[in-house]
């Protein structure tokens, strides 16, 4: 039985973040000059929920302060969609009738001089769980690929072994991402119905096995529907909080990726507001001052231009959830998500420009690798 | 007589150096820094974008006239990523200056001082001039003024904490011995605080988020050009001693008389 780890468990706040805490807490909590776990559940209750404008209004102090007036843009490159997985809310689950698709590696050069055209320097590349298809020589091989193109390249694949890991850093990969999904063990295990990834513990501890190996950031979230918000968001928390401690040197990020009821006739039983990711996203900004939030274009653009800069730090733009369709070269139809924010560059650009935001396309150099 | 201060070979009379990687635009950056009128300017290595012009952070200050850059090592978590990341600006950019950071949490960005030594070493050797950001320790400044380095670059407070000059008792030590140029870097929010760094003795200070996070990222400019130049110029005056004014009675030396009276 999956059990939740005592170093994350986010029980001792629970009752706070769920309605314990009052209005008061939820003041203290903004004013404070050390917030910890205990302020984070304050933010994330009920009751700060009437306080979103002087939430914003701090989040984007620190953000400014400690991130300025920029913005990091990054890219998704969808690598393959062939996934043994069952996971009840994803379009790639593999009882989902839509074909797969995988880009060799050399079709996946086509999508990455796309990007590179465009003007990206950094990016994900994606696949779903291991599977002969997918395993871990194609994603080396497509690191590697992408190392020759990009200064930042980052993975969102299956969890990997540290020695895996290790090998992807010497490819030129710099970072992960990887979301638990549902820090609850006992709902990770109803979601995720069959595959590799029914097992909590070896996800929940990959980012660990991967910044051991030397990656260098590690990008974590939780997708937020599947459970309570705030059970899963104080999780998040903890986790961050524990890697940190332990991997002085590396960078983490937390994202806020939101399941919506139109993905695959997949219906959250949590479903969370705009106005409480908002707040969700401005009170880890207050706790976490010095951590990229990072926000997708799952998001439909009026949030997005409403976030960027005011707790959010870093976005991905232009993005495709297909495999392939940057080069026009392979371009299927099928998605893993669906995308709210469809801006090209030049658009959304140009909306941070007027927000008096920077786009900054490179903030990493591959001379550091 | 022209009060200058040097990094190696090259002169300045701006005490004001900028940073540059928090502005909306490349437009703002160079307005900031002219309204500055810093002649020596940072810019990160992981900024330099040829392939891009929008997203290159190097090229608008390279046209700007009267400006020397240092292309700064920032993200480097040890001494051979810096090493590396020294060549690859000089080559670039062709300053032979280089701000040395190397923090390896991306974090709160605090140096590490033992991997700062290492590299300052190695790059002394390779020719650089090495201003190395460092925690606010005179020890350490004394090390890397001994390894060569052209100045030493302690932080008022963490980068972007806007806590003003925290380490101020540390600096004034670091200042007192020092060789080579001390220049505050980090921390700093207001102009007055710049001007109490030119005061204590500093030969500079550099800022970036209090300019680029204001409101009038420019008139911030101008009002720390203002400040710095107040404060070097009230050290160069010569303060007046704290509490000279307080001492009317002498109760302990009084039966000693007049004509003894200490200076
Ligand atoms: S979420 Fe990942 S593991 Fe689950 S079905 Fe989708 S691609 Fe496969």
């Amino acid at each position: 039985m999956n059990e939740v780890p005592e170093q994350i468990d986010p029980r001792p706040w629970l009752a706070a973040a769920r309605g314990g805490a009052r209005r008061e807490d939820a003041m203290r909590a903004l004013a404070s000059d050390e917030p910890g776990p205990r302020e984070l559940a304050a933010l994330l209750s009920p009751a700060a929920g009437a306080l979103l404008e002087p939430m914003a209004r701090r989040a984007q102090a620190l953000t400014r302060r400690h991130f300025g007036r920029t913005v990091q843009l990054y890219v998704p490159l969808y690598l393959s969609s062939h996934c043994p997985g069952g996971c009840l809310y994803c379009g790639f689950a593999s009882d989902r009738a839509a074909p797969r698709h995988r880009l060799e590696p050399e079709q996946s050069e086509d999508e990455m001089d796309a990007l590179k055209s465009m003007g990206f320097e950094e990016v994900l590349l994606l696949t779903g769980e291991r599977c002969p298809g997918a395993d871990y020589a194609y994603v080396r091989d497509c690191v590697a690929r992408a190392a020759r193109h990009f200064h930042n390249v980052n993975v969102e694949v299956f969890p990997m072994e540290t020695g895996e890991y290790r090998g992807l850093a010497e490819a030129g990969c710099s970072g992960l991402t990887l979301y638990q999904e549902t820090y609850d063990p006992g709902r990770y295990e109803r979601f995720h119905r069959w595959g590799p990834k029914r097992d909590y513990r070896a996800r929940l501890d990959a980012p660990e096995r991967a910044l051991r190996a030397g990656l260098r950031f590690a990008g974590l979230g939780a997708l937020l529907g599947l459970s309570d918000p705030r059970y899963d968001l104080l999780a998040l928390y903890r986790h961050a909080a524990a890697l940190r401690k332990q991997y002085w040197r590396s960078g983490i990020s937390i994202s806020f990726p939101r399941i919506r009821d139109q993905e695959g006739g997949f219906r959250p039983d949590f479903p969370v507001s705009d106005r409480e990711l908002a707040q969700f996203i401005y009170a880890f900004r207050l706790c976490l001052p010095d951590v990229p939030l990072v926000l997708s274009t799952r998001e439909r653009p009026a949030l997005r231009d409403g976030m960027a800069g005011v707790g959010i730090s870093k976005m991905s733009v232009a993005s495709r959830t297909t495999v392939g369709g940057y080069s026009g070269r392979t371009q299927y139809s099928e998605g893993q998500f669906e995308v709210s924010d469809g801006r090209g560059i030049d658009e959304f650009c140009a909306m941070l420009r007027a927000a008096n935001l920077e786009p900054v396309f490179k903030n990493w150099e591959a001379v550091y690798r | 007589m022209k009060d200058e201060w040097k990094i190696g070979p090259h002169k300045f009379s701006s005490r004001l150096i900028l940073g540059t990687g928090k502005f909306a635009d490349g437009d703002s950056m160079c307005a900031a820094v002219r309204a500055s009128a810093a002649e020596l300017i940072t810019v990160a290595l992981r900024r330099f974008n040829r392939e891009k012009t929008e997203d290159d952070l190097y090229a608008p200050l390279a046209s700007l006239e009267g400006i020397a850059l240092m292309p700064n090592t920032s993200g480097a978590r040890d001494a051979d990523e810096a090493c590396r990341a020294a060549r690859l600006g000089r080559e670039l950019s062709g300053s032979d200056i280089v701000k040395l950071e190397i923090h390896p949490n991306p974090h709160h960005l605090m140096p590490d001082p033992v991997e700062t030594l290492a590299a300052a070493e190695r790059l002394v050797k390779e020719g650089f001039h090495v201003m190395p950001y460092i925690a606010a320790d005179p020890v350490l400044a004394k090390r890397l003024e001994e390894a060569g380095c052209a100045s030493v670059m302690p932080l008022g407070a963490a980068i972007g904490s806007g806590q003003g000059l925290t380490t101020m008792a540390m600096v004034r030590l670091i200042v007192r011995e020092s060789r080579i140029p001390v220049i505050v870097d980090a921390g700093l929010r207001a102009p007055s605080e710049a001007a109490a760094a030119l005061e204590a003795g500093c030969d500079a200070v550099l800022v970036n988020s209090a300019v680029a996070a204001a409101e009038d990222p420019a008139a911030m400019a101008a009002a720390f050009a203002d400040a710095v130049r107040a404060g070097r110029a009230a050290r160069r005056a010569g303060l007046m001693a704290q509490g000279a004014s307080a001492e009317a009675t002498s109760p302990l030396t009084s039966f000693l008389g007049a004509e003894h009276r200490d200076e």
